[in-house]
């Protein structure tokens, strides 16, 4: 009776509460739906990148092998004497001086032979390319295509693949490569190391054990908060002005003389490296910092309870109990710097180079420039190329990120064994 | 009993390169607030020199509906509607999806959920935005021409950039309003459940507002995010500036503009050199603003339960 | 272990800086013209690429840029070890590199050099020698998607690129539809070109144009007018040619872009192509006159297969005898 009067009938209460139920459930679906939408997107990314890297192309041939030897409708088909004699009839006379200054036909594999054949007499080029989607699926219209044009050859091609590893830029998408971006990528984080890892870790260890909660602290702490979220794009700008111009002299080799005419200005592997370092480095900081908060003050102050001065014990026990965070922090730093593309198509990333960076202050291009450039042509091969590079990237990264968490797991477990 | 350290009496024994070290950790750490002077000062510098040039004025800069270097025309309201469309439609993207995948891993989900959904988070924040642009050219341009035709929307166009940059910041949303939620003391849901709260209610009235603080800052960081992201727009959003309202069409944000002309070259003292650094400038004052503001909020957040 | 981490990355961090350095080629003076070879080609002497070292920077054109790259290809295929740079901004921005920052070995170029530019590389010490190495036939070109526009007159295409806002604005017979333009940067030669052309030099009512899209890399521009039938765009005849599949070219006057109507000059929109480089930069540098000297024996060769159009054996061979002049004595 009393519940009548303050809370309703009972069938109020119950419809009531099926209401609130029922929100409950709705929002819930909403909230399924939400995570299945992000799930969705990594696959749809992910599925997208693979449609572009496997699938049919259809290949015009300059010369078609069985031009050159009858009956042979592929170079691979060529006996060993055939393909020499194919080689010497038809490689124009500077490609030939320069094979056989390398290395004479004789001595040459076969395998070599055939793709020597293949890419200077044979010269197939990309007419047209199709994903996987469209390869699994789409049969029909592709037959069309081929039916609808004459002297086309259809093979199914990885577009990753080892000679994609191997090979330099090429003008034609189906001898590109990615090894000079491949290296220039990898001298650039290794500079980016150098410079960031020492200064970092050597900022947050003072920030971190030996400043005092004073307002110049607190307004350093800040000041590093907001620079690891300042975007990259303007850290391109600070390298261009500083290292590419006002350092020129330093960053483009010039003072040391025995670099002379490599590269005439501040485009360098050494510009890169700095400016992904300055990127870098807040993050370095906010990591080691978390890292050196998460050793146990006892440990500290067990150390000082036996006469260790400071730097004693920040050397010999803080130091090593946070060491594997700190190298895990530093190498997934590093990978998010390996990704980042505006600040050095800013600081003047090469459009066309043709040798690998041999020192610190060559000229250079890296992954993702690689895949800005590529991606940004409209041919249909170069989205292939663009989705083949893509996934040597992440391949890359998840190399790293793993190392880093074997790393880390390793000092781990040797810290727990020793402890 | 005194015992004798060399000459002194028990006590501090004087060791210099303590004193070095010490000095040269902090010089270390000093430098951090040498990379920012050396950004604004750089910034500031250049963007002098762009609006000493006679043909660019303060006003018409801030006003002005053209930008056309090569004729004087230095208006840069277009880039600056670019940018904040992309950004915009990024945020009605990465915010509500982001928040709802934050309430479900906080509140909902079971641990082995949990366990496959925090790495995906992690794999998705991870992927370089290189990426994400390729993903916006290839992928969501042709959805969107597809589902509301190719005549309605340009092959280059701020809405396909606007909805991957909301996919690139969902991740961080994410993962940032998960922690803001989880901080939240479990004594304040306990006692809505005490008082016959079902957990949805609990989360919308009771976790939700007590996170709040956390939430906005998350979502200034991520709106600071988006803006100054540059690879998705200047591959998906156009090469040219426009003043438009359009989402479907093309259009140049400041950080597209910044790319192109950096990539193109310029010569150091033209004016179009001048004018990236005066572009650079503008956004960096959006973001660091952007970015005090979500910092001052979530230590508002800090003090109340600590 | 702390120790051993840090020692081995300070010896990395050495190690990288001086690294490399022997597999850059540092050029001993004598040995350096050991490319010449017997004989002569084009009255130009022979060049052996795989005796070729030291490096190369080039920058400019992006129209030219094909060319180059795939001369350069081509010199490494025969031999040629050593670095070769070609970056595509924009012959302006190349001029440039090449006369005021004395940068650039060879600054590529779809326009002729102007006269400030010559006297920037006076004030440098350099004094720029002009190559003509092929010639292109601007591209004028819409979508394949275009069925209605087929010819433009040299007026027509001034409106179609200025004040017209509706391709029936240009011509009546053609749709009620707006037009979307995609068009080289500033800094491009070929922008300076049309501007000549085509609004006598003003590039105001240009730039001026509704719905305008810019971009240094041609391949933005034809990914923009790919994309729909009331796009169009101009640039180098071998970015056309690359996508024929999914572009039309549109005819000037009635004359179509052609080998013929380009070698007999009747196409209007016919311009040259050149490399830019330096006596001082060839001597002092013998890889950069051993690739002009290839350049030039080889181009025609080539320009077909890259898309664009021979230039005239009179006009190459100015060059040759400037290089020849330049190379005196040397070898």
């Amino acid at each position: 009776m009393l519940s009548e009067t303050l809370f309703g009938t009972d069938e109020m209460m119950t419809s009531l509460m099926q209401k609130r139920k029922a929100g409950g459930v709705v929002w819930k679906v909403v909230f399924l739906f939400s995570t299945s939408l992000a799930i969705l997107f990594l696959l749809l990314l992910l599925v997208s990148v693979i449609d572009s890297t496997f699938g049919y192309v259809a290949v015009r041939n300059e010369m078609e092998p069985s031009q050159l030897v009858a009956g042979k409708d592929a170079v691979s088909e060529f006996s060993r004497a055939e393909l020499e004699t194919v080689l010497q009839e038809h490689l124009s006379s500077g490609i030939l001086r320069r094979v056989l200054h390398d290395k004479p036909l004789q001595e040459r594999s076969k395998t070599d032979l055939v793709s020597l054949a293949q890419q200077y007499v044979v010269k197939p080029s990309v007419v047209r390319s199709w994903g996987l989607g469209d390869s699994l699926l789409d049969q029909k219209s592709i037959e069309a295509f081929m039916a609808g044009n004459e002297g086309l050859h259809l093979t199914f091609r990885s577009w990753i693949n080892w000679s994609f590893f191997t090979s330099d830029q090429s003008a034609n998408p189906l001898n590109a490569g990615v090894r000079t971006a491949f290296l220039g990528s990898l001298w650039i984080i290794m500079i980016t190391f150098v410079f960031a890892f020492p200064i970092g870790v050597g900022a947050a260890i003072y920030l971190e054990e030996y400043a005092v909660d004073n307002k110049l602290n607190r307004l350093l702490q800040l000041n590093i908060f907001n620079l690891s979220a300042v975007p990259s794009i303007i850290y391109g700008l600070l390298g261009l002005a500083v290292f590419v111009r006002s350092m020129e002299h330093i960053t483009s080799g010039a003072f040391l003389s025995s670099v002379s005419d490599t590269t005439a200005n501040g485009r360098t592997i050494l510009s890169g490296g700095l400016t992904l370092a300055l990127l870098v480095l807040p993050i370095i900081i906010i990591n080691t910092q978390e890292a050196l908060k998460a050793v146990p003050d006892s440990l500290r102050m067990s150390s000082y309870g036996v006469g260790a001065t400071k730097w004693q014990t920040i050397a010999s026990h803080v130091l090593p109990a946070s060491i594997d965070r700190i190298l895990t922090g530093t190498i997934l730093a590093l990978s998010r710097a390996l990704g980042e593309t505006a600040p050095l198509v800013v600081i003047g990333a090469s459009t066309f180079i043709s040798v690998d960076p041999s020192s610190i202050f060559s000229k250079f291009t890296t992954l993702p420039i690689q895949i800005y450039q590529w991606s940004a042509r409209p041919q249909g091969a170069y989205r292939n190329v663009a989705g083949a590079a893509i996934i040597t990237l992440m391949l890359l990264l998840m190399a790293m990120n793993s190392f880093a968490i074997i790393m880390r797991d390793k000092i781990s477990k040797k810290k727990r064994m020793e402890s | 009993m005194i015992q004798h350290v060399g000459n002194h009496p028990f006590g501090k024994k004087h060791r210099p390169h303590e004193v070095v070290i010490e000095t040269l950790l902090f010089l270390f750490a000093l430098f951090s607030i040498l990379i920012t002077v050396g950004i604004a000062f750089i910034l500031v510098r250049e963007s002098f020199l762009f609006f000493a040039d006679p043909d660019v004025d303060l006003l018409g800069f801030l006003t002005g509906k053209v930008w056309q270097p090569m004729i004087g025309l230095f208006g840069f309201l277009p880039l600056l509607n670019a940018t904040l469309t992309t950004s915009l439609i990024a945020m009605l993207l990465g915010i509500p999806l982001g928040l709802f995948v934050a309430i479900y891993l906080a509140e909902y989900a079971s641990d082995r959920v949990r366990g496959f959904l925090k790495p995906t988070l992690e794999v998705l924040a991870g992927i370089p935005t290189i990426v994400y642009g390729y993903f916006a050219l290839t992928f969501m341009t042709p959805l969107l021409r597809s589902i509301f035709g190719e005549n309605r929307v340009d092959i280059y166009n701020t809405a396909s950039a606007g909805l991957v940059i909301g996919i690139l910041v969902l991740p961080m949303i994410a993962t940032m309003a998960e922690d803001a939620i989880t901080s939240v003391p479990k004594d304040l849901r306990l006692a809505a459940y005490a008082l016959g709260g079902t957990s949805i209610e609990t989360t919308f009235k009771v976790v939700i507002p007590a996170a709040l603080s956390g939430l906005s800052a998350t979502f200034l960081l991520a709106l600071s995010r988006a803006i100054g992201e540059t690879m998705v727009v200047a591959l998906a959003a156009g090469a040219g500036p426009n003043l438009t309202a359009n989402p479907f069409k093309a259009a140049e944000t400041i950080t597209g503009y910044i790319v192109r002309i950096s990539g193109g070259d310029v010569s150091y003292n033209s004016v179009d050199y001048n004018s990236i650094f005066a572009l650079g400038l503008v956004l960096f004052v959006i973001t660091f603003t952007l970015n005090l503001v979500s910092r001052k909020i979530s230590g508002l957040f800090h003090q109340e339960y600590d | 272990m702390k120790k051993v981490v840090l020692v081995t990355m300070l010896f990395l961090a050495l190690a990288s800086l001086f690294a490399g350095g022997k597999s850059e080629q540092s050029t001993p003076v004598a040995n350096s013209f050991a490319w010449v070879e017997e004989g002569t080609i084009h009255g130009l002497p022979m060049v052996n690429p795989l005796k070729v070292t030291g490096n190369i920077i080039t920058a400019g054109s992006s129209t030219v840029y094909p060319l180059s790259e795939r001369m350069a290809e081509r010199f490494k295929e025969e031999g040629y070890r050593g670095v070769i740079t070609i970056d595509s901004i924009g012959s302006g921005a190349g001029f440039e590199r090449f006369t005021v920052a004395g940068e650039t070995d060879i600054a590529n170029a779809s326009r002729p050099i102007k006269a400030k530019e010559i006297d920037a590389a006076k004030s440098i010490g350099r004094t720029p020698l002009e190559f003509r190495v092929g010639t292109d036939a601007l591209a004028v070109v819409v979508s394949k998607a275009n069925t209605f526009a087929k010819n433009v007159t040299k007026e027509e295409l001034a409106r179609l690129f200025s004040t017209a806002t509706t391709w029936k604005d240009v011509n009546p017979s053609w749709p009620n539809e707006p037009i979307q333009r995609f068009i080289p940067g500033t800094d491009s030669g070929t922008f300076d070109y049309f501007a000549e052309e085509i609004f006598a030099s003003n590039p105001e009512p240009l730039l001026s144009a509704k719905n305008l899209q810019l971009s240094e890399d041609d391949n933005i521009l034809v990914q923009g007018i790919k994309g729909s039938p009331y796009a169009v765009g101009f640039f180098g005849y071998a970015y056309y040619a690359e996508n024929e599949a999914s572009l039309n070219i549109l005819s000037i006057n009635g004359v179509e872009a052609v080998k013929a109507n380009v070698d007999n000059n009747t196409y209007p929109l016919a311009r040259p192509l050149f490399l830019y480089s330096d006596a001082a930069v060839m001597r002092s540098k013998p890889q950069v006159a051993a690739f002009i000297d290839f350049y030039l024996s080889y181009v025609n060769e080539e320009v077909i297969k890259v898309g664009y159009f021979p230039a005239s054996e009179e006009a190459i061979d100015k060059g040759r005898k400037l290089w020849l002049e330049a190379m005196q004595g040397t070898y």
